[in-house]
């Protein structure tokens, strides 16, 4: 009896140790495969205002993911993530038509990032921007 | 709950009988000792290379302009990198160390010989695949050390007559260790290689399966039987230990001895398996002085330096490896008691002593 005592603590401690070693071994592994937090950040980006004409749309990388700028033929500035809300694809410019077309699953989205028609269940997430002395600032 | 799991398992595929086969009911000899848990010590080091080197591709680019670079990012940005990589480094030398110990004590008792001709063979086998392994590796940090020491290495090859520049070329990619070497390198390194050692590590085990484990020479020993060679007879330990939980309680031991080693290296003399060129990045213009293999190559290097001729210390070590590689052949009496054995025990610490002689004197030279 006293021996099983023994043995379950014994088991109990193992088992602790060997658990106790396979965090240890774990985190720096999980941390190793961890994307770096800097890159998923949200710092400010400028462009400049004469780098696009009306109509037109600019592709950049905003806080580790892709964004759009766009003037319309108002004049309007946007900047928009250009991630899909269906599945994730990245939408593309139709000058011709002024609106977005996701080529993954024919989703449509306005200028302002309103879903027009197909399967995306949300708009286009807005990016604030700021425009001054012809610098655009965004972020 | 674990007891049910275990329970819905053994329905389904018979676990307790495969426990029963292979665990409870595998008897190895009453004498058995430590220096046979080297196996099992070597596979876990091998798994841990598997496991650090999928991890350091994580991160590493094998092309020259940016392999230098992307080691110096594992080494001081990813977090944790230089734990992975220094693991992976030290862990080869590790291997080629333990599985030199492995070697030495199927020598000292005798277990080469037969039936085991082939366990010792894929044995030799595998040291060799270990240091080619080690060898290819070696250049992937594309550092002045991987550099230069490759050249060397490659360059050896220039002694064997006739096809010795083609094969130079050949293993080079080019005329010089340069960018398609590094590609060659690192596939042999990543996917041939460790390929071919799964194989044979699964050829070596499946041949002591086949076979049965060796009764160590010392101690009092339950079977005496000596081996015929009339039929197949798989050498059975009757009233012997069972290697679960008894042998693998001396597994985990060693296994907990090797960790407390490597780890120490690991953590306390990081710097021991580079010089100070593995942190200058690879400059094909610029020799460094005093460029050395690794230290399980200093004896061919330095029996190099000794012959006159290149193809005589080549041809010296290559009668030398054969020899070894087909000891069990030459060597065919039935004793395995080292002290029985007065010109074998004389060889072998005479071999060994030269090797350690030749190391340090490569070291130095």
């Amino acid at each position: 009896m006293e021996n099983d005592g023994r043995r379950k603590f014994l088991g109990v401690c193992l088992a602790g140790a060997t658990a106790a070693a396979a965090v240890a071994a774990a985190y720096p592994v999980f941390r190793y495969l961890t994307p770096k937090s800097g890159q998923t950040g949200t710092g400010k980006l400028v462009l400049s205002a004469s780098e696009l004409p009306e109509g037109e749309a600019k592709f950049f990388e905003y806080a580790g993911a892709s964004a759009v700028l766009v003037r319309t033929k108002t004049g309007e500035l946007v900047a928009l993530s250009a991630v899909c809300t269906h599945l994730g694809c990245i939408v593309q410019w139709v000058k011709e038509k002024q609106h977005f077309l996701c080529p993954c699953h024919a989703g449509l989205f306005s200028t302002d990032g309103t879903v027009l028609s197909g399967p995306p269940p949300k708009p286009l997430v807005k990016i604030p921007l700021t425009l001054t002395e012809g610098k655009i600032t965004i972020g | 709950m674990l007891k049910r799991l275990y329970r819905w398992v053994d329905l389904r595929i018979g676990a307790g009988e495969i426990v029963e086969k292979e665990l409870t009911g595998y008897l190895l000899p009453r004498n058995i000792n430590e220096w046979y848990s080297l196996g099992s010590v070597l596979l876990v080091i091998f798994v841990l290379q598997i496991v650090t080197g999928m991890l350091l591709m994580v991160y590493y680019v094998p092309d020259a302009d940016k392999a230098f670079k992307s080691v110096t990012f594992i080494m001081n940005e990813v977090p944790y990198g230089w734990l992975i990589r220094l693991c992976h480094a030290v862990g080869s030398n590790m291997m080629v160390a333990v599985l030199i110990l492995h070697m030495l004590s199927t020598l000292v008792m005798g277990s080469y010989k037969s039936p085991r001709e082939l366990n010792w063979l894929t044995g030799f086998i595998l040291l060799t695949l270990v240091q080619g392994i080690s060898l290819t590796g070696y250049l992937a940090p594309w550092s002045q050390l991987s550099f230069w020491a490759t050249t060397v290495a490659t360059n050896s090859a220039n002694a064997i007559p006739v096809i010795g520049p083609d094969l130079v070329e050949f293993l080079r990619g080019g005329k010089l260790v340069g960018a398609p070497t590094l590609g060659r390198f690192f596939a042999l390194h990543v996917s041939v290689l460790p390929v071919v050692i799964t194989a044979l590590i699964g050829a070596h085990l499946f041949i002591l399966k086949r076979t049965g484990i060796s009764t160590p020479p010392f101690g009092a020993s339950e079977t005496d039987k000596p081996w015929r060679t009339d039929s197949y007879h798989y050498q059975s330990h009757p009233g012997g230990i069972p290697f679960f939980p008894n042998y693998a309680l001396q597994d985990l031991t060693s296994i907990c001895i090797y960790f407390a080693i490597f780890l120490a290296v690991v953590f306390f003399a990081p710097n021991l398996p580079f010089t100070p060129d593995a942190f200058v990045p690879a400059d094909p213009f610029k020799t460094p002085a005093h460029i050395k293999p690794e230290w399980y190559f200093l004896a061919n290097y330095q029996i190099l330096k000794i012959f006159p001729s290149e193809l005589l210390g080549l041809s010296v070590q290559a009668i030398a490896m054969t020899f070894l590689a087909l000891l069990p052949l030459i060597d065919r009496s039935p004793e395995r008691h080292p002290m029985r054995r007065p010109l074998f025990l004389i060889c072998t610490v005479a071999g060994i002593l030269l090797w350690i002689g030749l190391t340090v004197w490569g070291h130095f030279s």
